[in-house]
């Protein structure tokens, strides 16, 4: 105990009752939560709060925000009316229906071939998760150029084997698939880190024991594998779903919405109406809205992937 | 069993199992050079004049007629647009953003599992609890508020609602509680007082922890992209990634200047990327492991 002789005196009595009787753990404890707890409060808990009220009031001054009026859900009502908010919502169903599985899977796939006995594991590792370390804003220029019409690298080559090879962000059937593509790129690192860490973490000797049973391949997949990593599976799916449900720098960099509002989204939607058209009531509203879509999408995550395998 | 039929047999798993393993690192590498092709493309092109750009055939290698190479692209960035500014910007808040993250964090996590006070419980639950509070919902009410207290435009406007994030907090409870507690023990009784516990005890001990958890901070808000753009209005307060588009925006017929802006937006993340990609890579890992 060499660190005991730089201490000189101090004091022992951590549970001395101090201050109007209450223990000095006590206040101690609370004077070194307050620093976060005072940013969680201020940008974390009142905006959810202050958005509840902004949702249920529109702002007839887009300059003076204390002038409100109350309409009750005025805008909820409003918003499950309008045709904008229901495009958006299949442009981020379509995308989120490409990106999710795609990431999951591909991610997947890419950790259990890293973990068979491969030269340059970290090498392939590097590769793999680097894009995650981009901005959107990068991601979207580079592909802005591989996916361009005139000029595009992906259809100079795919000219060779097909005729007049589409236009990836000018198609409105395509372009949804377009920036999913891109995302799987982007974000399939991250999926397949945790996949990696939780594939490595299987005791070899489960797969031992099941190949004296004759279990290999397929089965030892379905048995062992899959079972193994159920935890970290419905993590990465939970959090691709909240993630991409989420999806607004893609459209609104790349597309703003086209063509023929065919890549409009939720989020981007939501950004138009508070920051474009000064519509903060509907805005907080939509907010509010898209929680609702993402806690039912959490049960029933939890309740498809969470209880199959238990 | 015979040995002739073990050997052949052992013989034809050898060679099979060349084959897979030969198979399996050319899936592999090959996948892993496709992934490269962006980069590659990116890197190539931003040192092409337009003309050449705007040719539909890509040049991997420039044609070695007329002036195949060029720096003009990153001469006008550096000379006609704000781009240094933006990576310093960008430093401080990302910078900024993390050790206030990393400060405030760890003392609550350190009060939450070491420290024993009635209520406890209660806010870690809270905490949790808003992880279910998906970051856009609070955009329209949080800017209301960030504007309210005059932070429009300013550094603090990003690096407040990002210290918010109960990521960092949730990480470190679950590291926290499970140091022994005779570690902190001992130092009691050697008369540490509680802020020499946290810094001389768990701090040290929670190193690697520490490093992971502030490189993924500074890597998120490095790339950090809707709230940025929501608050920083201001040309000369632009982040990285809101300049990038805006010049993107701004010049969109100019593909060689997207490339070079690629690059050099990208660049200093990338150096941190190569240098610390265990500790980034780990602080991921330890998402998928406590989710």
């Amino acid at each position: 105990m060499g660190i005991s002789e730089r201490i000189s005196g101090g004091d022992t009595g951590t549970n001395r009752k101090t201050f109007m009787g209450l223990r000095k753990e006590t206040i101690e404890g609370v004077l070194w939560s307050i620093p976060y707890l005072a940013v969680f409060t201020v940008f974390l808990v009142w905006p959810a709060v202050k958005g509840l009220y902004m949702s249920l009031h529109t702002y007839p001054n887009k300059f003076d925000l204390t002038e409100t009026e109350w309409v009750g859900l005025g805008n909820y009502v409003e918003l499950f009316q309008d045709p904008v908010f229901y495009n958006a919502m299949e442009g981020t169903l379509l995308f989120v229906a490409i990106s999710v599985p795609a990431l999951v899977v591909l991610g997947l796939v890419m950790a259990l071939g890293v973990n068979r006995d491969v030269t340059g594991k970290r090498t392939l590792r590097a590769i793999y998760f680097s894009p995650y370390v981009l901005t959107v804003a990068v991601v979207a220029l580079v592909w802005g150029q591989v996916y361009s019409q005139s000029y595009g690298l992906l259809n100079y080559y795919l000219g060779f084997v097909m005729e007049n090879p589409p236009g990836w962000l000018t198609s409105p059937d395509l372009v949804m698939a377009s920036l999913a593509f891109m995302t799987v790129w982007w974000l399939v690192g991250f999926n397949f880190v945790i996949f990696l860490a939780a594939r490595q973490s299987i005791p070899e000797r489960l797969y031992e024991a099941a190949r004296l049973d004759g279990a290999t391949g397929w089965r030892a997949f379905k048995d062992i594998t899959l079972p193994q990593m159920r935890n970290s599976v419905v993590f990465v799916v939970m959090v691709q779903f909240i993630l991409q449900f989420q999806v607004f720098a893609q459209p609104y960099i790349m597309t703003q919405g086209g063509p023929s509002d065919s890549s409009d989204t939720l989020v981007y939607y939501l950004y138009r109406s508070a920051f474009s058209q000064q519509q903060f009531g509907y805005g907080a509203a939509m907010g509010y809205v898209l929680v609702a879509i993402l806690i039912l999408i959490a049960i029933v995550n939890f309740k498809v992937i969470g209880d199959s395998n238990a | 069993m015979p040995e002739s039929t073990q050997s052949r047999s052992l013989g034809a798993y050898l060679t099979e199992d060349a084959v897979r393993s030969a198979l399996l690192h050319v899936a592999l590498y090959g996948f892993a050079f496709l992934m490269a092709v962006p980069y590659l493309y990116t890197i190539s092109r931003s040192f092409q004049p337009n003309r050449l750009l705007r040719d539909p055939r890509p040049y991997w290698i420039p044609p070695l007629v007329g002036e195949p190479i060029t720096f003009e692209h990153y001469r006008y960035l550096l000379d006609n647009t704000l781009v240094v500014q933006w990576t310093i910007n960008t430093f401080i808040i990302a910078g900024g953003a993390t050790i206030l993250i990393v400060a405030i964090d760890s003392m609550i996590a350190f009060s939450l599992t070491r420290l024993d006070w009635p209520g406890q419980g209660v806010v870690m639950g809270i905490i949790l609890a808003s992880f279910m509070v998906p970051y856009y919902m609070n955009i329209v009410p949080l800017y209301q508020i960030v504007s309210d207290l005059g932070l429009i435009n300013s550094y603090w406007g990003v690096i407040m609602p990002a210290a918010a994030s109960p990521l960092g907090v949730f990480l470190l409870y679950q590291f926290f509680r499970d140091i022994p507690v005779e570690y902190e023990e001992a130092a009691r009784l050697d008369g540490f007082s509680t802020f020499q516990v946290y810094t001389r005890i768990i701090l040290p001990l929670a190193k690697p922890i520490l490093s992971a958890l502030a490189l993924f901070m500074f890597v998120y808000n490095w790339n950090a992209f809707l709230w940025p753009l929501l608050v920083l209005s201001n040309e000369t307060a632009y982040t990285l990634p809101i300049g990038l588009v805006n010049l993107y925006q701004g010049n969109i017929d100019t593909p060689g200047l997207h490339m070079a802006v690629a690059i050099l937006g990208s660049l200093p993340l990338f150096v941190i990327y190569l240098i610390f990609q265990g500790q980034i890579v780990r602080a991921v890992q330890m998402q998928g492991a406590t989710g």
